[in-house]
């Protein structure tokens, strides 16, 4: 995958590292900022019961489903915006 | 698609290494979080100096429903994140 760009000399081992683990450290944000904002969207805040209630399950399931659309979406429209703007654009999310 | 597949064996230990120390970070920082959050929810009665017995079963439903909450999420997120790669990968 991607490893923006290097140019024509060889990435370092440092480089390479540093790259993947980036990658995955995106990843890792996105999946932190989905619990935290489906908890808020979801979640009865008055701890009436230690379960999730099936609401709650189904909320959340939806929820997870809808933040991947929305990610989608926006890096799509961004992408088209700034390219239509002349500008290089982050070339995929 | 593993995106490890660049790396030599010890390249994909230290990395490993990096995504352990960050394990433990992430996991320190999800307790706080917890901490924050259950005490924030649940506490706001301060005629004792400590827990009363409502106070303390409230924070025990919050841990649990907090904790279940997550698993389900990441579980989510984990088929979710993969379709979207299939997906993508698709496109090219």
């Amino acid at each position: 995958m991607s490893l923006f760009g290097f140019g024509a000399r060889q990435p370092t081992s440092a480089e390479k590292i540093a790259s993947v683990e980036n990658e995955l450290k995106v990843i890792a944000e996105m999946h932190t900022r989905m619990v935290k904002i489906c908890s808020l969207k979801c979640i009865d805040k008055t701890y009436r019961e230690g379960e999730l209630s099936k609401g709650e399950a189904v909320c959340l399931d939806r929820c997870s489903a809808k933040f991947f659309e929305a990610h989608s979406k926006i890096s799509d429209q961004l992408q088209q915006q700034t390219a239509a703007q002349g500008g290089g654009g982050f070339g995929g999310m | 698609m593993d995106i490890t597949a660049g790396l030599t064996q010890a390249e994909q230990r230290e990395l490993e290494q990096r995504l352990n120390k960050r394990q433990v970070k992430e996991f320190m920082n999800l307790f706080g979080n917890l901490v924050d959050n259950c005490f924030t929810a649940c506490v706001d009665d301060f005629t004792s100096k400590a827990l009363s017995g409502r106070e303390n079963g409230c924070i025990s439903r919050c841990v649990l429903k907090s904790m279940t909450t997550q698993t389900r999420l990441s579980e989510r997120f984990a088929e979710l994140n993969q379709a979207m790669t299939n997906e993508l990968q698709n496109k090219k």
